[in-house]
């Protein structure tokens, strides 16, 4: 068993924490941990970056303090081109993201949990291009079951 | 030098780069409580789960019969395969029945996907992706089984356990409302049905301990009216047959994850309910366990449970009694029709309960024995810790969850049957929240096994049967031309002469059926629509197919164009 930090040395000295060295690509949720901004008005913004040649986005586990409306900011700072198709509630949202470009999405996730993004061309989802975006806090106390406090893992 | 980014926009709607239409008409608009209670007075439409409250799967209509229903072929393919990754990508499945409203099909797939289509031609005219959390707990496969309709709103239950309405002609949503908890481990999977005003939706989740519960909702604002738990707690009526130490009660199931049928006579809902939690541990859990494994009769205003038959009581073998109540008349009575995952087809007189009549409905049931009155002998379970033991049908059942139907012309009901055991290994576990709960090690055979579509009737009497290679699991459809339609694993459509079982046609759609056919009509042409696509819990009820291919298509058929 590994800690935290001999598993970043241990990623960096395998080369699995960048792309063609290890793996082919760049071995999947080996990316920057971010924390979505949460404003006095209830909204949460992020940006989000593929950096040069990293083939990773950045940050690749982006965390929501809880449910709700996000508003995204993705940077393409590669010198090629890819995109982004982002969960949201409704339909997912598509954008490309030409080399060198920004756009703008805003997504919808209503509840707890771990949902996907990725960039749906060609294999840049199984080269690397494949995050997570993860929604803290708990369901609705009336969603709830009625029962007494139950052990969690 | 800084070179300015170029401006790539705003993201937009995936949906919008598919070529789809828009908008539909205004069909659901007048789509009333009343309407759906007089839905087979309406062949053409299939507007609720099971064509009609009364849960036959019947459908009046009979262009295609016994003597043409050779020259029917595919009239057109809505192939629903997705971009991206999705929760429980090798578990997804097509499950759903659709639903048709004058010329426009409402029907629901997997990870959060309801598609509005064009009946006759198939083009999607809109979409509506729930954004499904990757992680969310799924017992049995990401599914989902149809959607209701009624008053301009199309309702969808999503993995994540919310409700939510539709705009039926745009797909936009109108309310969303969580019912369930996913860090428990709840989910949902169910078709919604309507009844008066309400919503009525299940919960999914009793492989990971939770406390099975049925909801309704106005479905006009989403306000929720009664919530009716399948467990009592401690002092409530049935508590007693729960351990009176300890919290077995707040983790025992009993959860409701299909469609109730309704007699508005009664204003009873008939809902069967879930396996108890563990599965498989009954020594954590001694007594009945009411209300699992039963059929529960609950008034639809007050969601108060008013009778209730226990088809399995103190179930170890994971029986659960989710299937369909079909309501029937016969000889004067106002009856009800179950076919259990415990092997036994069940008729009660649907006013009180009371048992009317037990048959078994397979031909290896060694788990234990019902007799003509209802008591219940097991003599095969996971008993002993660590010692395997192999029964007859195993726990995706006699006939799993996919439906049987009754066919008023011919008074027979038509269930598709899976004869498969397996052998389960008592371990027990501590219980923790989002963890699976079942107490065993399961291993579902892979050789020795069969299935057939039987004909019997309301007296308990087989008529004939079909055989097929393999287990049955998708539900079978019956219509007023004289046919049965039932889907095999292997791919095979098949259409049997209801009367006799010949079999007088077949389509190999490409890959395994385990949903729920519907027949409906546009402008006179007659179709039947089947979706296919295997998968869901594939290693519980025929694992010697776990290695067959997905599919995600939508099959239509109907006779060639006059």
């Amino acid at each position: 068993m590994t800690s935290a930090q001999e598993r970043s040395d241990l990623m960096g000295k395998l080369g699995l924490n960048v792309q063609n060295r290890a793996a082919i690509g760049r071995l999947l949720n080996s990316g920057n941990v971010g924390e979505a901004k949460e404003h006095g008005d209830g909204r949460m913004t992020a940006t989000i970056r593929i950096n040069p040649d990293e083939l990773t986005w950045d940050p690749q586990i982006l965390v929501m303090p809880h449910g709700g409306d996000i508003e995204l900011e993705l940077i393409n700072d590669d010198q090629n081109t890819h995109c982004a198709l982002l969960p949201s509630n409704g339909d997912r949202k598509f954008i490309w993201l030409v080399n060198h470009s920004r756009g703008r999405a805003t997504l919808n996730l209503d509840g707890p949990g771990c949902y996907w993004y990725s960039s749906p061309t060609g294999n840049d989802e199984g080269r690397g291009l494949t995050g997570a975006i993860v929604v803290l806090g708990d369901v609705p106390p009336e969603a709830r079951l009625d029962r007494p406090d139950q052990p969690r893992p | 030098m800084t070179v300015e980014y170029v401006d790539a926009g705003e993201a937009i709607d995936q949906g919008d780069l598919s070529g789809k239409h828009g908008t539909a008409p205004p069909v659901v608009e007048g789509v009333t409580y009343e309407r759906i209670l007089e839905a087979r007075s309406e062949p053409q439409n299939w507007l609720t789960y099971y064509g009609a409250y009364n849960g036959q799967r019947f459908s009046p209509l009979d262009q295609i019969n016994t003597e043409n229903v050779k020259r029917i072929g595919p009239a057109w393919v809505f192939q629903a395969g997705s971009s991206g990754m999705i929760a429980g990508a090798s578990t997804y499945a097509f499950e759903a029945a659709p639903l048709v409203v004058d010329g426009v099909m409402f029907v629901s797939g997997w990870d959060g996907w309801v598609w509005a289509l064009n009946a006759a031609t198939g083009n999607e005219i809109w979409r509506y992706k729930h954004a499904t959390p990757y992680d969310v707990s799924l017992c049995c496969g990401n599914v989902n089984r149809g959607v209701a309709v009624a008053k301009g709103k199309v309702f969808s239950v999503t993995p994540n356990a919310h409700l939510i309405a539709l705009d039926a002609t745009t797909g936009k949503k109108l309310w969303d409302r969580t019912y369930g908890d996913v860090r428990a481990g709840e989910s949902a999977t169910c078709a919604p049905l309507i009844v008066k005003n309400l919503v009525i939706v299940g919960s999914s989740g009793g492989e990971f301990g939770v406390r099975g519960h049925l909801d309704a909702f106005d479905l006009d604002s989403g306000e929720h009216a009664w919530r009716c738990y399948m467990v009592p707690k401690p002092g409530e009526p049935g508590s007693d047959t729960w351990p009176s130490e300890g919290q077995a009660w707040a983790r025992g199931g009993g959860n409701c994850w299909l469609t109730g049928t309704f007699d508005p006579e009664t204003n009873l809902l008939y809902w069967g309910t879930g396996n108890p939690a563990p599965d498989f541990d009954g020594e954590v859990r001694e007594g009945d366990n009411l209300y699992t494994d039963s059929i529960v009769a609950i008034d639809a205003d007050a969601g108060e449970i008013r009778w209730h038959y226990q088809c399995t009581p103190h179930d170890v073998w994971d029986y659960d009694s989710i299937s369909e109540c079909i309501l029937f008349e016969h000889e004067g009575r106002k009856l009800l029709g179950h076919f259990d995952k415990n092997g036994y087809f069940f008729v009660v007189d649907r006013t009180n309960g009371e048992l009317v009549r037990i048959t078994p409905f397979v031909d290896r049931i060694d788990w234990g024995n019902i007799t003509r009155d209802g008591k219940v002998t097991p003599s095969r379970y996971p008993e002993k810790e660590g010692e395997p033991v192999h029964f007859f049908p195993g726990p995706a059942g006699a006939k799993e969850w996919t439906h049987a139907a009754y066919n008023p012309e011919t008074e027979l009901f038509y269930v598709p049957v899976q004869d498969v055991g397996a052998t389960a290994t008592r371990r027990r576990r501590e219980f923790k929240e989002s963890i699976p709960y079942w107490g065993a090690g399961v291993q579902v055979d892979i050789e020795d096994m069969t299935g057939y579509v039987s004909a019997y009737d309301a007296n308990g009497e087989e008529k004939w049967r079909w055989r097929a290679k393999l287990p049955m699991c998708a539900s079978v459809l019956t219509t007023g031309g004289g046919l049965v339609f039932a889907g095999e694993p292997n791919g095979m459509f098949n259409a049997l002469d209801a009367r006799t079982g010949e079999h007088l046609w077949q389509f190999q759609c490409g890959s395994g059926h385990h949903s729920s056919p519907v027949s409906y009509s546009v402008d006179g042409r007659q179709f039947v629509a089947v979706p296919v696509g295997w998968g869901g819990w594939a290693e519980g009820f025929l694992p010697g197919m776990l290695g067959a291919g997905h599919g995600s298509a939508l099959m239509v058929f109907a006779l060639p164009p006059e």
